[in-house]
């Protein structure tokens, strides 16, 4: 099945989040791809549309907590990049909010899961980008 | 060239059933530019070690790629194999199989395990050594403040062999002590003695900072003194700049003067010998306006205590709740109880008057659900706790941000407890927020640690050039300074008389914020540079 789920992880705080569902089993989509990043503030555009052009059917973008991010301001720009993406997204007509930004703590193992699920639902509804 | 990849496989144990092992690895071994495919169950014990070490020597491995438990784990292990075989610790990717794929789903999972392995050897053929360097760095560590954590701070840094300088805006250490000798009975006097004598602290009095440069390990202060001005270098900065107190707008229908003291009067008075006429009512009010009154709380029990033993007067507490989370404010609470301190509860503002020469307060007490009079000699208004004159122009000058309160560092859960956004500046005490006496000595054996740690040995290990800027591409369009959450770059002059942007590896934090918004793309980040995440993204779906 195509239409993986590209989540770019915040290595001091989404990727353990996705390490901790995994050791207390909480199952979520197995098309989600998670790639390790230093700060949600590395991601780029290019990078989320490149997925986006390889045939991943969401992206998503998650970093630190408000007021909690390492490097002070790399979640609100990453949140901006994301918007901005949404937008481009809009414009050649791929809607449905298939790219998203959320805040998720180390600990929040239910949020993460929560996040994945929801957007994995939303994929299903809006059907796959190829 | 082309990269030679070997791929190492670990089954932890064979705590992952869901996965076909023997398939992954034909599937692997069929991977372009993979040379070798490993299978072990216990990759990252001694043997699992040495066996990947041997193998990549033998077989001339140059990019490797574990297959096992997250990054988070075992990461540094896998590292320090591949420095066993003379390869640079930087060349190695790891696929999270574990964690991310065989724990995470129920059912057969092969095949994604196989696509994060295809993404991480994609990856792995991009990346470049990252050599370390050993940077040498000045041990001295200037303490700016004069209270209780900055002198033992001071003290404690000097014992350990580091040249310390105290810095203290007012003409006499000391800072607000004398309010912690009332409340916890703690003499201070030996400690300012204890900085004064010893050798290795330098004391600077009516002193400020006027501008810091630099990075960690060779900050070059300007600091006036008096009317001259001078420069000085340091590995490391600590502020210990303290609080204020203010009393709270309280609407009251007089000015706080004689009848109505501060918390610090009150002080002043207990420490006389013989108070002239002593107060017969003293009414305490708190936490009607601020909520956040951790060391209001404790400076009205102990003092509340205080008065009942000296002056036998009767003592009314006027309160909305008592907070009593503080290491020893719940025994406070109970012996001022005991020793005849009366708490009432409010919820709405109590009034306050003047009444022939006394002060009338009323209020509704929630318990007894009745207008209560209370004419007292002397009340103690309700204080809050601010961050000292002079924060705003101190984080606008080191750019480091202060949390919603205007204190600093007391929010940011991932550089908490002490360290700031800028490495090698400190943050301790008071200046960090509503801090009692205990958090205070924690920040300072903190900080006393982290110091120690960063400067004892006179240099530090960094990693050369991990995110360094392409002096052909910049041009200087100042972006990347001014997005630095570390403040760590700026501009350089190159041979060729062109001024670029330059990133020090010492004080780069390593977080790609630069890199992703740099508009020339002249920044890359050896190990999330573009290509290499874009190299992740390729191998989506790849058959």
């Amino acid at each position: 099945m195509r239409g993986e789920i590209v989540a770019f992880c915040c290595e001091r705080s989404a990727y353990p989040a996705a390490d901790l569902a995994g050791k207390g089993k909480l199952c979520y989509p197995d098309n989600l791809r998670v790639i390790r990043i230093p700060c949600a503030g590395r991601v780029d555009a290019i990078h989320i549309l490149k997925a986006f052009e390889k045939g991943a059917a969401a992206v998503l973008v998650l970093g630190c907590e408000d007021g909690a991010c390492h490097h002070i301001t790399g979640n609100i720009r990453a949140r901006e990049r994301v918007r901005y993406c949404d937008m481009l997204l809009k414009e050649v007509g791929l809607d449905g909010g298939r790219v998203g930004m959320f805040n998720v703590a180390p600990n929040e193992t239910h949020k993460f899961v929560r996040i994945v699920n929801e957007m994995n639902e939303k994929i299903k509804e809006s059907g796959e980008t190829k | 060239m082309e990269a030679n990849t070997g791929v190492f496989i670990c089954d932890c144990g064979r705590s992952m059933n869901n996965i076909d092992f023997s398939r992954v690895r034909e599937k692997v071994a069929k991977i372009p530019h993979v040379t070798c495919v490993n299978l072990s169950s216990n990759l990252c014990l001694e043997e699992g070690k040495e066996q990947m070490t041997s193998c990549i020597r033998d077989k001339n491995i140059d990019r490797v790629v574990v297959a096992a438990c997250s990054p988070e784990f075992k990461e540094h292990v896998f590292q320090q194999a591949l420095e066993n075989a003379g390869l640079n610790g930087h060349l190695l990717s790891v696929a999270n199989i574990r964690e991310q794929c065989a724990w995470a789903h129920e059912g057969d999972v092969t095949e994604k395990a196989l696509e994060l392995i295809r993404m991480a050897v994609n990856r792995t053929r991009l990346l470049q050594p990252v050599e370390e360097k050993e940077l040498s760095v000045n041990k001295g560590v200037l303490v700016v403040g004069g209270g209780f954590s900055a002198l033992n701070s001071a003290i404690q840094l000097s014992q350990l062999g580091l040249p310390t300088t105290l810095l203290e805006r007012e003409s006499t250490l000391g800072g607000r002590i004398r309010e912690l000798e009332n409340m916890y009975g703690f003499k201070t006097g030996p400690m300012i003695e204890a900085a004064e004598g010893a050798k290795n602290i330098d004391i600077l009095t009516s002193a400020e900072v006027l501008e810091v440069e630099g990075k960690i390990g060779n900050f070059m202060v300007r600091i006036r003194k008096g009317a001259e001005e001078i420069s000085r270098s340091f590995g490391a900065i600590v502020f210990a700049t303290g609080y204020e107190t203010e009393v709270t707008d309280q609407d009251f229908q007089l000015k706080p003067g004689v009848n109505i003291i501060s918390q610090e009067r009150l002080a002043q008075m207990l420490q006389a010998s013989s108070p002239k006429g002593r107060p017969q009512t003293v009414g305490f009010i708190f936490d009607f306006y601020d909520e956040n009154s951790r060391f209001p709380t404790l400076a009205t029990l102990s003092n509340a205590l205080a008065i009942k033993q000296k002056w036998g007067s009767e003592v009314y507490v006027l309160c909305r709740d008592v907070k009593v989370d503080s290491e020893g404010a719940d025994q406070l609470y109970r012996e001022a109880r005991e020793h005849g301190v009366v708490f009432s509860k409010f919820e709405e503002k109590p009034r306050i008057s003047a009444d022939d020469g006394r002060v009338k307060v009323e209020a509704k007490d929630v318990f007894l659900g009745e207008d209560m009079t209370l004419i007292c000699d002397l009340v103690v208004a309700e204080e809050r706790i601010l961050p000292p004159a002079g924060t705003k122009d101190l984080s606008f000058l080191l750019s480091i941000r202060t949390d919603s309160q205007g204190f600093y560092q007391d929010e940011n859960v991932h550089l908490y407890p002490v360290a700031s956004e800028r490495k090698g500046i400190f943050f301790i005490g008071g200046c960090r927020g509503d801090l009692d006496f205990q958090r205070a000595l924690a920040d300072v054996s903190s900080v006393v640690m982290n110091v120690y740690g960063l400067l004892s040995s006179g240099k530090v290990v960094v990693e050369a050039e991990k995110v360094k800027v392409d002096p052909q591409k910049c041009v200087a369009c100042l972006t990347c300074i001014r997005v630095c959450p570390h403040s760590a770059i700026q501009l350089a002059r190159t041979e060729g008389e062109k001024e670029v942007a330059e990133i020090s590896d010492l004080a780069c934090d390593a977080c790609g914020v630069c890199a992703a918004i740099c508009p020339a793309k002249a920044i890359k980040f050896e190990g999330y540079s573009d290509e290499q995440i874009l190299a992740q993204i390729e191998a989506l779906g790849a058959p």
